[in-house]
């Protein structure tokens, strides 16, 4: 008994410097980045896009040159808009690593292939079984931080309108306040009135963001059975009334349909 | 005692001086640099025009109000001496030379403290202090973390020496002598940081609980206190006009200090409440395992001591003063950035503590003494020291075992990093690519911390600081999840989301550096 503080103190260190001396060992060499990139670039497909796992391996970008890098925290909900093949580029003997199978699963994605290790990286595609993009109908061309993960969103002033026009069986709207403003105590809400062909289809609400993870706000609703045809395949028109009490508010917008 | 304490003192100060050269300037820094620029005018004014300067100390001195003068009049004064004068050290250094003074007298103070129990405790107390990237990191800074927790021990041992039993203490505590030297050490305190605010009552609660005899004396020697802000006064020229106007400004500062958001298991935090255990928490995934496991023990021990009414003097008050640290972040009001610098005395008043119970455990073992207590102190110390070589200088990134070290804490959803410093892993990199008179967005390094990259040699002189994405042709971005909203930025201003190179720790984005197209290094 004498001499179990003593060891546990050993153990405790020879446990820690075992850790320390072998995390090296657990994360990816620039060869296996290159290797994962090269093997990415010889199968990239259009729809393809890369998604990193822990979210925070952005390291991949200096690699990967084939196809658009996400780096999505919350695989369950992300949207991946336009992407049917979601190469997800892990690096599974990180500590604390999470393998996220069960969060694509939830969504209804499918392993395309096996995984494949590259050193410490493994590389396995998945189907998003997604609804074919019909229409972009914000077409940003810039990104904006809303939530802490930049949004390919158009900027709207509160209090305007801003229409569009596109073909489509299903609507995707978000919305959220660029940047800390989100967080402010006191903001009033915003809200995003949505029409298409003249009458409402519904309201997003963007209340001030109290929880990290929840101030990009999502409505998907179905448009109108059979309409489609009749306004053709230019598709309908939908505006977007953007109002708060708060007119200075940073909003970011993203709107597109499905087929 | 002394003569280990000193030495142990002097080789601190060595060890930072020699690994001081590749830390970042951090974003305070660069403010008591600026500081330290404008004082040491002043003191060339003081040498030349004595009387010119004393009325002068308004325009000297304004700067940087919201802290007192003592550390950036030594950085002013160090800088002036071996530099302007003697031009024997570079500027960075010199201004850095009284920090690790700072740093020494932490150990000395420490060494002191381990060593009442014994002398194998006092070289581990402060080994096991500075031996994590953390605190090492922060003894190479011309700030005031370290220094005023070196003061917290420091008066820690005055008072001990002033109200203490001798016998208990092993410190000297008889006659005048002692008491001027608390009431002296004490408003050095003051004169660092306002920290020194929360030491009377602690200091008041120990002599209330300390037996009869000691209580009176310890009791007398409260008012000595009284003295102190003569030492504040003294060196905060600022004062010397309008001390109360300037006082209250002090003051304000402090207790209306902003909040700025912090990364915590995976929410920024933005203002109060805070998590009443945020800082137990940072201290354990931020600093080595067995450290961690020490630092806890010696908590317990202490608290189990005091419970059952068996603390003497001392351990009472290494108690008291640790408690004191930490109390404030406990409040869930008080501002919370910075990791654990606010606290860094909670840590080192437990190491004398920490370092006896190692002591005892080796002397428990049925081995020989001395290959016990060689084994557990490697044991104590060499994950602290592996952090140090793996991870330095890029102290603010560094965490523990516990958190799974720097890839861990980022899936944890911790602070990835503050303040700036470690841009300087991209520097060779920008010196190396970008093209004459480019101008390089900087993000969090400042325009003051930027000037002292120039004058230091670390960036080349004709490269320009841009204040935003869109003005600039590079962008060195720290990755900080609160100011996520300037990477999209620079994506959009320069046309790419594709680096051209990053500082990785562990493979944890720390910087990552954008180049716009076309412009040399540009992916």
């Amino acid at each position: 008994m004498r001499r179990v503080p003593l060891l546990l103190i050993v153990l405790v260190g020879a446990g820690s410097l075992l850790f320390d001396l072998t995390l090296s060992a657990r994360l990816p060499a620039d060869a296996d980045w290159a290797e994962a990139a090269g093997a990415l670039r010889a199968r990239a497909q259009a729809g393809d896009a890369v998604q990193v796992w822990p979210p925070w391996a952005e390291r991949a970008r200096l690699f990967v040159d084939a196809m658009p890098v996400a780096f999505e925290e919350d695989l369950a909900q992300a949207d991946f808009v336009g992407v049917q093949r979601l190469w997800v580029l892990s690096l599974p003997r990180t500590p604390r690593f999470a393998a996220p199978d069960d969060a694509l699963r939830s969504r209804g994605a499918t392993p395309a292939a096996e995984a494949q290790p590259f050193g410490a990286l493994s590389l396995r595609p998945w189907d998003l079984h997604a609804a074919p993009p019909a229409a972009d109908l914000t077409r940003a061309t810039e990104e904006h931080e809303v939530d802490y993960l930049p949004r390919r969103c158009l900027r709207v002033a509160v209090g305007s309108r801003f229409t569009s026009r596109g073909a489509g069986n299903r609507l995707h709207l978000r919305g959220g306040v660029i940047g800390e403003r989100a967080y402010d105590r006191d903001r009033p809400a915003i809200e995003v009135q949505v029409f298409a062909g003249g009458a409402p289809l519904g309201t997003l609400a963007v209340p001030r963001t109290e929880r990290d993870g929840t101030g990009w706000r999502r409505l998907d609703l179905p448009l109108p059975a059979g309409s489609e045809g009749a306004v053709g395949e230019a598709g309908r028109d939908f505006v977007f009334a953007v109002s708060s009490a708060d007119a200075a508010a940073p909003f970011c917008l993203q709107a597109w349909t499905t087929r | 005692m002394k003569r280990l304490a000193r030495t142990l003192g002097f080789c601190t100060a060595a060890a930072l001086a020699l690994t001081q050269a590749p830390v970042g300037f951090v974003r305070d820094e660069g403010y008591y640099f600026t500081a330290a620029q404008s004082y040491e005018e002043w003191l060339r004014l003081l040498l030349r025009a004595p009387l010119q300067a004393i009325a002068q100390t308004e325009r000297y001195w304004s700067y940087n109000f919201e802290h007192p003068g003592l550390t950036k009049l030594l950085f002013a004064a160090s800088h002036l001496v071996f530099s302007t004068w003697l031009k024997l050290l570079p500027d960075a250094l010199a201004w850095r030379l009284p920090a690790f003074a700072f740093a020494g007298l932490l150990s000395y103070w420490l060494c002191i403290l381990g060593s009442s129990r014994s002398r194998s405790a006092g070289v581990l107390a402060p080994l096991l202090f500075w031996c994590a990237e953390r605190t090492f990191f922060h003894g190479h800074l011309a700030a005031f973390d370290v220094p005023i927790c070196a003061l917290w021990a420091g008066v820690g041992v005055a008072w001990l020496g002033a109200a203490g039993r001798p016998q208990e203490s092993g410190l000297r505590a008889s006659g005048l002598r002692p008491r001027v030297w608390f009431a002296f050490v004490y408003g050095v305190a003051l004169a660092v940081k306002h920290n020194a605010w929360f030491l009377p009552p602690v200091l008041l609660v120990h002599a209330l609980l300390l037996p009869r005899e000691q209580r009176m004396r310890a009791l007398k020697t409260l008012p000595w206190m009284l003295l102190s802000p003569l030492v504040l006064f003294a060196f905060w020229p600022l004062l010397w006009h309008d001390p109360v106007r300037h006082l209250g400004d002090w003051i304000a500062f402090h207790t209306h200090h902003v909040h700025y958001a912090w990364w915590y298991l995976g929410q920024v935090l933005r203002a109060p409440p805070f998590p009443i255990i945020y800082p137990l928490v940072v201290d354990a995934l931020a600093l080595p395992l067995p450290l961690v496991a020490l630092l806890a023990a010696a908590g317990v021990s202490l608290l189990v001591g005091f419970a059952r009414r068996r603390l003497e003097a001392q351990r009472l008050l290494e108690l008291g003063l640790a408690g004191a640290a930490l109390l404030p972040f406990l409040l869930t009001t008080t501002p919370i950035f910075g990791g654990l610098k606010h606290w860094l005395a909670f840590v080192a008043l437990l190491t004398p503590e920490a370092a006896a119970l190692l002591v005892r455990a080796a002397e428990l073992a049925p081995w020989q003494r001395s290959r016990a207590l060689a084994l557990g102190a490697a044991a104590a110390l060499l994950p602290g020291l592996w952090q140090i070589a793996h991870l330095h200088p890029y102290g603010t990134s560094a965490y523990g075992e516990l958190a799974g070290g720097v890839p861990g804490a980022a899936t944890l959803g911790m602070q990835r990093q503050y303040w700036s410093n470690n841009v300087t892993a991209v520097l060779p990199w920008l010196n190396a690519h970008c093209p004459e008179g480019a101008r390089i967005f900087f993000h969090e390094v400042n325009v003051e911390s930027f000037r002292t990259y120039l004058s230091s040699g670390m960036l080349r002189p004709d490269l320009r600081y841009a204040p935003a994405p869109e003005a600039a042709d590079y962008a060195a971005l720290q990755w900080h999840r609160e100011f996520r909203d300037r990477e999209p930025e620079t994506w959009n201003a320069f046309g790419t989301r594709r680096p051209a190179t990053g500082l990785y720790l562990d493979e944890v984005p720390q910087i990552v550096v954008y180049a716009r197209p076309g412009l040399p290094g540009a992916p």
